[in-house]
């Protein structure tokens, strides 16, 4: 197909559609109007030959027919006057005897979109509603949404609501179907289909008509139910269990979406559901189509938020094909990691292992990535590979070997002696900058360990001056400023040199700030430097991969089936092992960008970070109990030895300070019924505080007695003005609760937490009558004093406690 | 579901078709599609959804084509890749092969058939039968309007139209298995599964009610019979026509076929197979000379049959040339452009044994590149036979009119897409399928 010059191509055109000889041969009209549409299709304007392609569509032919109406919608917003010209021979057509011709009418009439002619669309389209013809009133229906669509703000006259309400029990199931789209759009505003007893039935009784699109559609509209009885809901769950393993993914997707939204105030059904669906969401991963199973794997990503465990047994069908795309490779390494435990390790480190020196350098990377991943359960082993990759001297291998080293020494810091020692030699390899802020920050923190370590670091400064990265450098001057505090002899030097080069010479703001700050700093004298540069090493909180508590359904149900969860992804692995640990520590998830574009389901607030790490988000839901929006925070963080002087000094207070109501803390004792809370792992007992932003500092381990745990966090109520500092003790004696269940500390003689109190007293009581020896003790001290805080706080523990321990029930 | 438009691009980007449902959304936005892409792909980060703002776009490839759906809505995203599929599926029905050319070739087809696929964002007829009745290439041909309204459209049975017509009236049934396989470089068998096709071409009169007996082990252990070999089958996947609740309720393949070619089930079996083709190998590779590859392959079936256009596909280096090959039977060819040695054994029996040896020279510079180690592969048919031992009871053929008709049953089973992992780079490896 040459290239056609647009106005010469026009004018030829407009002379061959105007010419009577042309017209009044049928064969070669057409071939006219289709090089036309050609031309069209090709982006060539033609939107000057309206009035000819108007006056062409008067015709028997149906086929010319489509054809000037393709043309005739494409341009009708650029041409509104001459339109109307058209809507004669459409409304002619409307009552043409072929069934065939009107529907085309009516569907072309509604996609012209043009609001000037809605007046005369109406009347057509109500008859089309009571055509003979299903394909007909197919068109009609959704014919009123495109209406509604064209002038959102105008009410559809209620006698057509009425009408498409009774067409949903029309025999032809696309037309009830399309009803239900229809009256969705239409009826937006008001939350869409009022779907109520008879409705819902009916349409469960006519789903096998339809489908596949339909039948998704109509499980989708179902999810606004809300059964009236408990037996009404088994009815229909047992009604759509075929669905529910329905060879075909979208059905069964959109069946398991639709049992969640029924079962949301019965978790144990719901997980039951999940249970069923596992068999088709591991054959959707064997489809044929690299997307749906690309889809399936994601929603498995979902599932296994909620249950851990659930593909554990069929870890193999998650192993890459040597020809698959990176971007299933990638999702696959993810959930394996989630599928790691002791009987399988072995295999599925080996199997990483040959995915770690894939061609594709980010599947290589996501590899390395999830074997460190794994070193947090299995340190051993893992680093025992990843020590083997750096001997391969590829770079892009190294830089992510030393990425996740880095990250991985931040959660398990019994792993430094290994890592300080595999580093030795690897800096010659590392070329991008990801990979030597790494090596630096590890460099920085363990120096003392690593003997070449300003040797090292004297490379890198020396070649400053042609350094481009800007986090190298800021990360060049914290390492070699934390190196000075423990090798002072060999690093002085170069410290100075490096400080003169970024005060005097660097043109960069932020790096030069930096210097200025370090040199301040130095001033101040070495005690004060200590206290600043050496931090925590290391944050053992963060990672325990196994033994992680399990997320309710409802976190995640209402992304399920959506676009969502395709996205989510990406933007964890992007999160992961970027810059230094301590940095992107408290980040913020950046996982608002797609929320606020999609419409119909905002979750909650996706808690997407896989590794645990802090999020208000958990907290908000667990508090939205509490009357008065509570968020827990771990900052600033405390030390062991800082909680224990606080913790011991407000022990002796509390004996002294009886009646003294001023003070500034408060102190109060609960017992928490919680029957096995004391035989939890310490790993999922943290990981679940951890979700919600407590911090737990220390443990006895399981199954002694007395079983203690020492917590602490910070409180901020959004209407309180300061936040305040909570420290408690969770304390299991294994003997029988004292008799008074509940009984406060003086000092909170006005804490107004009746219900609470009672709560927990009748909690008490049962335990008690249960054979009593389930209660553990909870004991909290918080400063300032804040009685709604604490309030707030102690319903979030409970909750915490209440649903581990019947996790673990 | 809803997509708001539906894009066909040619490799670099241009739109070759478009279909605006919705008009939600500026058509515009493709453009910074492709961009995107490319973008993406760079970055390794390549995803089957790309957003750009609001704007989300699920796209597939086929041959030199990207397929787009573009949204501004929180989607369902597996139905909108089915649908698109569902565009591959009937496009090829009516094209034989879709790609750029017969897209260009048959614009006015595209259009009509997007009309129909898709209304509002919304999929409407999607089953290619019936779209075939009254959207032909013939209507492209003058005819003046046609006023037969195509019987399907209102139809009960939406599938088959009435009135069909046939002098011998017949039905061929196909039983076709693919087996995968995954085997690691220590020769064990790592996963393997069996799926499994059961084709049917009608070639019958009228509105015939047909019904299927398997050998299916449930339907056995219903009936309390328990002779002869049975199967278990998995993840059974059935053509619209079949009646699902009768299947569920016991076991029985009822239906009403669609007239011509048509999938009437597929299924898929877990089982541990053995594999039907053994394959050893030594590889060994003396850097900076040559390559010295020798391939054992063994016939792992009954002796009584025959594996046919056997293919055994080896990689090399690519940097490796003069190629020189020995082979006790068959021909072994060198294919530079996929750096593959492709070993072709017309046929195969069961019980056989055969050799091949290939020699490489090798540049004295050594490649530095990173190279994949891709695995050995194996592909097959073995007419006759089937690796689950399914079979085809009978087929039971009533319609009103009583006429005798005959089943033909034919058996066949296929190596599938195999993955076998290579792994040690060129030592002493054995693959087998």
């Amino acid at each position: 197909m040459p290239y056609l010059g647009g106005e010469e191509t026009v004018r030829e055109l407009r002379r061959a559609l105007s010419n009577p000889n042309v017209q009044s041969d049928q064969l070669r009209y057409r071939n006219t109007i289709l090089k036309v549409i050609r031309a069209m299709s090709q982006g060539v304007d033609m939107s000057g030959l309206f009035s000819e392609m108007v006056k062409a569509c008067a015709t028997v032919d149906v086929v010319q027919k489509k054809l000037v109406y393709v043309f005739l919608c494409s341009y009708a917003a650029l041409n509104p006057e001459l339109s109307l010209l058209v809507i004669n021979t459409l409304r002619k057509d409307c009552q043409d005897p072929n069934p065939m011709v009107r529907s085309l009418a009516l569907r072309n009439m509604t996609n012209l979109r043009l609001p000037s002619l809605v007046e005369y669309v109406e009347q057509p389209l109500a008859a089309g509603l009571r055509d003979r013809a299903a394909c007909v009133r197919r068109v009609a229906v959704l014919g009123w949404a495109k209406l509604h669509n064209l002038q959102a703000s105008s009410e559809i006259d209620a006698a057509v609501v009425n009408e498409l309400y009774s067409l949903l029990r029309d025999p032809d199931p696309v037309v009830m179907v399309n009803c239900l789209r229809a009256l969705e759009e239409i009826l937006k505003d008001e939350g869409g289909v009022a779907i109520n007893k008879p409705i819902t039935h009916h349409l469960l009784n006519r789903l096998k008509e339809c489908d596949i699109w339909g039948q998704c559609q109509v499980l989708r509209v179902l999810q606004r139910y809300r059964p009236q009885s408990e037996d009404e809901l088994f009815d229909i769950l047992s009604l759509l269990d075929a669905s529910l393993v329905s060879p075909h993914p979208p059905i069964m997707a959109a069946t398991l979406s639709l049992f969640l939204s029924l079962c949301s105030g019965q978790p144990a059904v719901s997980l039951a559901a999940l249970e069923r669906v596992r068999g088709p969401l591991l054959a959707a991963c064997g489809s044929g189509s690299r997307e749906m199973r690309f889809t399936a794997l994601c929603h498995i990503q979902l599932l296994l938020r909620s249950i851990p465990g659930l593909m554990g047994a069929h870890y193999k069908r998650f192993f890459c094909g040597y020809a698959e795309p990176a971007y299933i490779k990638q999702r696959k390494m993810q959930v394996l990691v989630e599928l790691v435990n002791d009987e399988n390790v072995a295999m599925l480190l080996d199997e990483l292992k040959g995915y770690c020196t894939d061609v594709n350098a980010e599947t290589a990377q996501a590899a390395i990535t999830a074997i460190g991943r794994i070193g947090r359960s299995y340190s051993d082993r893992c680093l025992e590979i990843l020590t083997g990759l750096l001997g391969l001297k590829q770079d892009h291998i190294t830089s992510a070997v030393v990425q996740t080293m880095r990250d991985l020494v931040w959660v398990c810091p019994q792993c430094s002696d290994t890592v300080c020692f595999a580093l030795e030699g690897c800096e010659e390899t590392l070329q991008d900058s990801q990979g030597r802020q790494a090596l630096l920050w590890l460099l920085g923190v363990y120096g003392e360990r690593v003997s070449s370590a300003p040797y090292t670091l004297e490379v890198f400064i020396d070649g400053v001056r042609s350094e481009a990265s800007l986090g190298v450098k800021m990360e060049l001057l914290t390492a070699t400023m934390r190196l000075f505090l423990c090798r002072p002899a060999e690093t002085q030097d170069m410290l100075g040199r490096l400080l003169h080069y970024c005060i005097e010479e660097e043109t960069d703001m932020c790096v030069r700030d930096q210097a200025l700050l370090y040199y301040r700093l130095l001033h101040c004298g070495i005690e004060e430097t200590r206290k600043v540069l050496q931090g925590r090493r290391s944050d053992p909180s963060l990672g325990v991969l196994i033994g992680r508590p399990a997320e309710p359904v409802s976190q995640w149900a209402r992304s399920f089936n959506t676009l969502e969860p395709l996205r989510q992804g990406s933007i964890e692995t992007e999160s992961v092992s970027r810059g230094s640990p301590e940095h992107t520590m408290f980040d913020p998830k950046p996982n608002a960008d797609l929320s606020n574009t999609l419409d119909c389901s905002r979750i909650e607030k996706v808690h997407s970070d896989g590794d645990g790490r802090c999020s208000d988000s958990s907290a908000d839901i667990l508090a939205s109990s509490v009357a008065a929006p509570l968020s827990l925070s771990l900052f600033p963080a405390l030390s062991p030895e800082e909680f224990e002087r606080l913790w011991l000094q407000q022990l002796a207070l509390h004996a002294e300070q009886e009646e003294a109501g001023k003070e500034d803390f408060v102190w109060m004792e609960e017992c928490v019924r919680c029957p096995t809370i004391p035989r939890c792992s310490p790993q999922s007992l943290q990981a679940a505080m951890q979700l919600v932003n407590i911090q737990t500092l220390a443990f006895t381990p399981p199954q002694t007695l007395p079983w203690r745990v020492y917590l602490y966090t910070h409180t901020c109520l959004d209407d309180a003005p300061h936040s305040t500092l909570i420290l408690g003790e969770l304390l299991y004696t294994g003997e029988e609760p004292q008799k008074a269940e509940v009984h406060k500390g003086s000092a909170d003689g006005g804490v107004g937490a009746e219900g609470i109190e009672d709560e927990q007293a009748r909690q008490g009581m049962e335990a008690t009558a249960d054979g009593g020896q389930e209660a553990v003790k909870v004991t909290l001290r918080q400063q300032p004093r804040d009685d709604k805080a604490l309030k707030g706080f102690l319903s979030i523990l409970t909750t915490v406690l209440h649903t581990l321990s019947s996790e673990r029930a | 579901m809803s997509a708001s438009a539906i894009f066909v691009l040619d490799l670099k980007g241009k739109v070759l078709i478009c279909r605006n449902y919705k008009g939600d959304v500026d058509m515009a936005e493709i453009d910074h599609f492709m961009p995107l892409l490319m973008q993406h792909e760079e970055e390794g980060l390549l995803c089957p959804v790309i957003s750009h703002g609001n704007v989300h776009f699920m796209w597939i490839k086929h041959s030199n084509l990207y397929l787009v759906a573009m949204t501004n809505k929180n989607s369902n995203a597996s139905l909108v890749y089915s649908f698109l599929y569902k565009l591959v599926e009937v496009f090829t029905e009516y094209f034989k092969e879709l790609e750029e050319e017969s897209i260009q070739d048959n614009f006015v087809v595209v259009y009509e058939l997007l009309d129909e696929l898709m209304d509002f964002g919304f999929p409407q007829t999607t089953d290619s039968k019936i779209l075939q009745e009254y959207i032909t290439q013939e209507g492209a041909k003058l005819e003046v309007a046609k006023t037969k309204v195509p019987t399907t459209v209102t139809n009960a049975v939406s599938w088959r139209s009435e009135g069909i017509k046939y002098k011998k009236n017949e039905v061929f049934i196909d039983v076709i298995e693919s087996i995968n396989v995954l085997v690691n470089a220590n020769g064990s068998v790592m996963s393997s599964d069996i799926v499994g096709s059961i084709k049917l071409k009608t070639m019958l009169s009228g509105m015939p009610e047909l019904r299927l007996g398997l050998n299916d082990r449930v339907l056995f252990a219903l009936t309390g019979r328990d002779k002869g070999k049975t199967v278990v089958m998995e993840d059974v996947k059935f053509h619209q026509c079949v009646r699902l609740s009768r299947f569920e309720n016991d076991r029985t393949i009822s239906f009403i076929p669609p007239d011509g070619e048509s999938e009437l089930m597929s299924y898929r079996i877990n089982t541990h197979v053995k594999p039907l083709i053994w394959i050893e190998s030594i590889i060994e590779k003396f850097s900076h000379s040559r390559v010295e590859i020798m391939v054992k392959a063994k016939g792992q079936f009954k002796k009584q049959s025959v594996a046919n256009n056997v293919e055994v596909r080896v990689p090399v280096p690519s940097d490796a040339d003069s190629p020189k090959f020995k082979t006790s039977t068959g021909n072994a060819k060198y294919v530079p452009e996929k750096n593959l040695v492709v070993w072709t054994i017309k046929s195969f029996p069961g019980g056989k044994e055969f050799l091949m040896r290939a020699h490489f020279g090798l540049p004295s510079v050594e490649n530095d590149e990173l190279e994949g180690k891709p695995p050995i592969t194996v592909k097959f048919e073995i007419p006759y036979f089937t690796v689950s031992g399914i079979q085809v009871r009978y087929m039971k053929i009533i319609e009103k009119s009583g006429y005798q008709a005959l089943p033909w049953v034919r058996y066949i089973t296929q190596s599938g897409g195999t993955l076998l992992i290579w792994r040690n780079k060129y030592l002493w490896l054995s693959y087998c399928v």
